[in-house]
């Protein structure tokens, strides 16, 4: 931990307040990030966590208070930030092979009226790699499985280079392989110094992959240290009392 | 006498024209799912025609003003609260057409133009029709092969284009009015109700033949170039509507497909018309 007190902040929440329209979603947020690090934002469905991704993105606005991501607004660092959303929410019957879509982290940097070069080639082949799935180039993206897909939109995240990872449920539904697969790309992430935020429901992946942990349900209900925040009381508390079992130093959410 | 001095000359290479566009816009209309806004944009066009008509100005002309107010419409009633991209595009579809069908009870001797407007006329086609209908596809082709990967990222992947911090609703505007743009040009050899066939036939038959987006382009273009000269040509050896012949090319060519790829055995399970889309995004729906 003191070694990353040196690092520099990737995400900074001050105080801040998220909202559609005039309808708050998540209030008085308020932590730090920094790079190398990960943090798993948890909290029940509604809780606000894919909204919080989309206000660092800088697609929902902060109506009070402040996100910084990179030392910059978040509209202002969309270039060093790639988003990786949940595969289940994109069309499995588009007409797009497995290298496009990775090449697609790539259009960003070629910018407008641009064609791949063959730098871009490379690192796109190179992420591809790094999920470990090159044999599956040439095939359409809709015919791989759920966490091939997921690991498919991590390799396009990998090729943007990131220096901030978000990434929106990406365990959810995804077989053994596939899981360690990511967790494999996102700590190799961390390892060159990319700061990462990931959502999820999985309370064993947070303790694994994780460093920090922020609770989430509409309002902070804890940000720091994995261990010291997963704790039973944090727990209840942001899911509103519903039920939990704790065996050892694990503990099973019943409802999400 | 030149070359272009014969009807049938013309016919043809007006239909090798709507063809080319049909099959390259086309394919982005059956990967967005877009082929009833494409139908409600041929039939919001009508008053349009009408309206020029009734102030003596070019028919395609008032056509495409009107295509545009409809795309704008369109993306606009989309947004409201509670409702989708397909109501929106069935009122833009009833309300165009209505309005037309007003215009012309208010008023006498159109039938003629109408009739023109509606089922179309390849083989009367001036030089001046060619010369507009070539401007347009290579506009169309150019500003395609530009946005191109734009276009493929919005299409597939809309949140995520945002987060990289790509104008979505700039490029959804970009690829309507390519669409309407396509109609309007087509509407002269196909009419109003059957271009519809032109802009969906093709790219659907090439969807049928194969996954890949490089082939897609290619392979809708040629079926939608031999679909359009079939058609001028059956309509010449027996005096048949050509708009029409053309229309029942590409859905014959969709059938065979359709056949091919049963027999292949590459149909998905069933999952029923009524099933709802794999994926709606949460954005479409906000």
């Amino acid at each position: 931990m003191t070694q990353q007190q040196d690092r520099t902040a990737a995400l900074v929440l001050e105080k801040a307040s998220v909202a559609y329209g005039h309808v708050p979603v998540l209030e008085e947020l308020h932590g730090t990030v920094r790079s190398g690090e990960a943090v798993a934002l948890i909290g029940p469905n509604g809780a606000g966590k894919s909204t919080l991704i989309k206000a660092v993105l800088g697609l929902v606005p902060t109506v009070r208070g402040r996100i910084e991501v990179l030392g910059v607004t978040p509209a202002q660092a969309r270039r060093d930030v790639a988003y990786v959303p949940q595969a289940d929410t994109l069309d499995p019957d588009f007409p797009v092979s497995v290298e496009q879509v990775v090449m697609m982290g790539r259009y960003r940097k070629i910018g407008w009226l641009r064609r791949p070069s063959a730098t871009d080639r490379t690192l796109a082949a190179e992420a591809l790699e790094r999920v470990g799935l090159s044999d599956r180039a040439k095939n359409r993206f809709g015919t791989l499985s759920g966490g091939q897909r997921q690991r498919v939109l991590l390799a396009r995240a990998i090729a943007a280079q990131p220096r901030l990872l978000l990434l929106d449920e990406p365990f959810n539904g995804v077989d053994a392989v596939s899981q360690h697969a990511l967790l494999e790309a996102i700590a190799l992430l961390k390892q060159q110094g990319a700061a990462v935020v990931v959502s999820t429901h999985d309370l064993a992946i947070a303790h694994l992959a994780c460093d920090e942990v922020c609770l989430l349900n509409r309002h902070q209900f804890g940000f720091g240290p994995t261990d010291a925040i997963l704790t039973p009381e944090r727990l209840r508390a942001t899911y509103g009392g519903h039920a939990l079992e704790l065996r050892g130093d694990r503990v099973i959410v019943t409802q999400t | 006498m030149s070359w272009l001095d014969s009807t049938v000359h013309r016919a043809m290479i007006e239909a090798a024209l709507v063809g080319v566009l049909g099959g390259v816009v086309g394919v982005f209309v059956i990967a967005r799912r877009l082929p009833f806004f494409t139908m409600a944009l041929t039939h919001g066009t009508f008053p349009g025609i009408v309206i020029a008509a009734l102030l003596g100005v070019d028919l395609y002309l008032g056509g495409g003003v009107f295509g545009l107010l409809v795309v704008l419409a369109v993306v606009v009633f989309s947004r409201a609260r509670g409702q989708d991209f397909t109501a929106a595009t069935g009122i833009a579809l009833s309300g165009g057409f209505a309005l037309g069908v007003v215009l012309v009870s208010a008023q006498d001797g159109f039938s003629k133009d109408l009739t023109a407007y509606t089922v179309g006329d390849v083989l009367a086609v001036s030089t001046t029709d060619l010369v507009i209908t070539a401007g347009v596809a290579v506009v169309v082709l150019v500003v395609m092969a530009a946005l191109g990967k734009e276009l493929l990222l919005v299409a597939f992947d809309r949140d995520g284009a945002s987060a990289v911090g790509l104008p979505t609703a700039v490029l959804d505007f970009a690829l309507l009015a390519i669409i309407e743009v396509t109609v309007v040009a087509t509407v002269p050899a196909l009419g109003a109700i059957l271009t519809v066939a032109l802009l969906v036939g093709p790219a659907a038959t090439a969807r049928l033949i194969t996954d890949r987006l490089v082939l897609l382009f290619p392979i809708a273009v040629a079926v939608g170039v031999s679909c359009a000269l079939a058609g001028v040509w059956v309509s010449t050896q027996w005096n048949v509507a050509a708009g029409a012949s053309i229309a029942l090319f590409c859905g014959a060519a969709f059938g065979v497909a359709f056949l091919a790829s049963v027999l292949r055995g590459r149909l998905r399970p069933a999952a029923g018309v009524l099933a709802p889309p794999a994926a709606v995004p949460e954005e479409a729906r906000a």
